[in-house]
């Protein structure tokens, strides 16, 4: 396994930051020209006050897109997946926090969002349970380029290698 | 520490701030972007109320034996009592579906409607509620809720139902009484559009639109708002 990592760590490495970097580019993408609707869905978790919350929701999208963008062109990875992992585990913890408080909603992950009908809870909470699954596996992902941060294709040329970091 | 790593932590601290400002800048940038398309929209949907003509004044009293309820035209044979917020979206759907039905049964003497007008959405629907109510001493109580849904944002407490906004749409449509506009500033009627909010729970009125025809409540079996199956309703009493 780590023969395999040191083989194709650039790789690998890579492929991480293309993965997360496209997840986050097309979720605020979908959702930043479309601000007012990405604002109710921030307010529809009813976890922050409505005003703070519309303005959480003008500002997620681009910040996804920023990320997203630093990740894909691999400037300080590093630091980005730091900010990655962040939102991850910032959007894991919104979902438990509204199927733990039995509210039904849209995540609005990729754009849409709100209130869903009563007599979906069992689709909606195994739609939850693979969201959960969806940013947990970004978020380790994440956890892999804070360790692994330097690969091919990357605007930032580092002289030294992993192995010496 | 070797050379190298020195190196390396100066220029990290770099690229740290050069990741920490593209970030803040492409935010930002983005915010602002966002917050302008929205006012601009808000601006826009004044424009809808440009054509706008009021009809003849109705008399609206309230009915603190129902709820405080508005109630215009009572006495007639067939009550429909509507449950809405000025905020709410699925209200601003059944009006455009619905709501000139109900203003030609009011007009026409055919139906009472009382009006229960919610503001459990923030301190906005405070406002706008309070602002229908002063159009009601106006007699102009269906044609304001009407310009009320007409320009309703699609976002709830943006901002938009300011009292400086709700007299512009007055002003729109026609309402410009210096009646009017002191009753929307110094906030008049938040004493019944309370009472309104406090009478919920008696009627067991739990969302919004919510409609009783004669007392009884209305459950539409089509999936939106179908006139047709209201106004058969609203004939069947």
């Amino acid at each position: 396994m780590i023969a395999f990592n040191q083989k194709y760590q650039k790789l690998s490495t890579l492929v991480a930051r293309l993965v997360i970097g496209g997840v986050l580019l097309v979720a605020g993408g979908l959702k930043a020209f479309v601000p007012a609707e990405a604002a109710s869905a921030v307010a529809a978790y009813k976890i922050l006050p409505t005003q703070i919350a519309h303005i959480a929701g003008y500002a997620l999208p681009w910040f996804e897109i920023a990320i997203g963008l630093l990740l894909i062109i691999g400037i300080s990875v590093r630091m980005t997946s730091i900010l990655a992992g962040a939102i991850m585990v910032l959007f894991i913890a919104a979902i438990g926090s509204v199927w733990a408080r039995g509210i039904l909603i849209d995540c609005g992950c990729f754009g849409g969002g709100g209130a869903i009908d009563p007599s979906k809870a069992a689709q909606v909470h195994r739609t939850y349970a693979l969201e959960i699954a969806r940013d947990l596996g970004l978020a380790l992902l994440a956890l892999y380029l804070y360790f692994f941060p330097y690969g091919l294709f990357s605007v930032e040329k580092i002289a030294i290698t992993n192995e010496e970091m | 520490m070797s050379k190298q790593a020195k190196a390396a932590t100066g220029g990290d601290h770099f690229t740290r701030w050069l990741v920490i400002g593209m970030v803040s800048l492409v935010v930002i940038t983005g915010v602002v972007f966002s917050i302008m398309s929205s006012s601009s929209k808000a601006t826009e949907s004044f424009t809808a109320l440009k054509d706008f003509t009021m009809g003849e004044a109705v008399t609206a009293t309230i009915n603190p034996a129902a709820g405080s309820g508005l109630t215009l035209n009572p006495g007639a044979p067939v009550t429909i009592d509507l449950w809405e917020d000025p905020q709410c979206p699925v209200c601003r759907i059944f009006e455009t579906s619905i709501g000139a039905y109900i203003d030609t049964q009011v007009r026409t003497k055919n139906a009472t409607v009382v009006y229960h007008v919610l503001s459990f959405l923030g301190p906005e629907s405070v406002r706008a509620a309070n602002a229908m109510m002063c159009a009601a001493d106006e007699g102009h109580y269906l044609d304001f809720h009407q310009a009320i849904y007409t320009v309703q944002p699609a976002l709830e407490n943006s901002g938009f139902f300011s009292n400086e906004n709700l007299i512009k749409i007055g002003d729109y449509i026609g309402l410009t009484s210096k009646t009017f506009t002191d009753c929307i500033t110094q906030g008049s009627k938040l004493e019944i559009v309370k009472a309104h909010e406090d009478s919920m729970p008696t009627y067991k009125v739990s969302g919004t639109p919510t409609v009783f025809i004669n007392g009884k409540l209305w459950e539409r079996k089509a999936s939106g708002f179908d006139l047709s199956e209201f106004r058969l309703a609203v004939e069947a009493g």
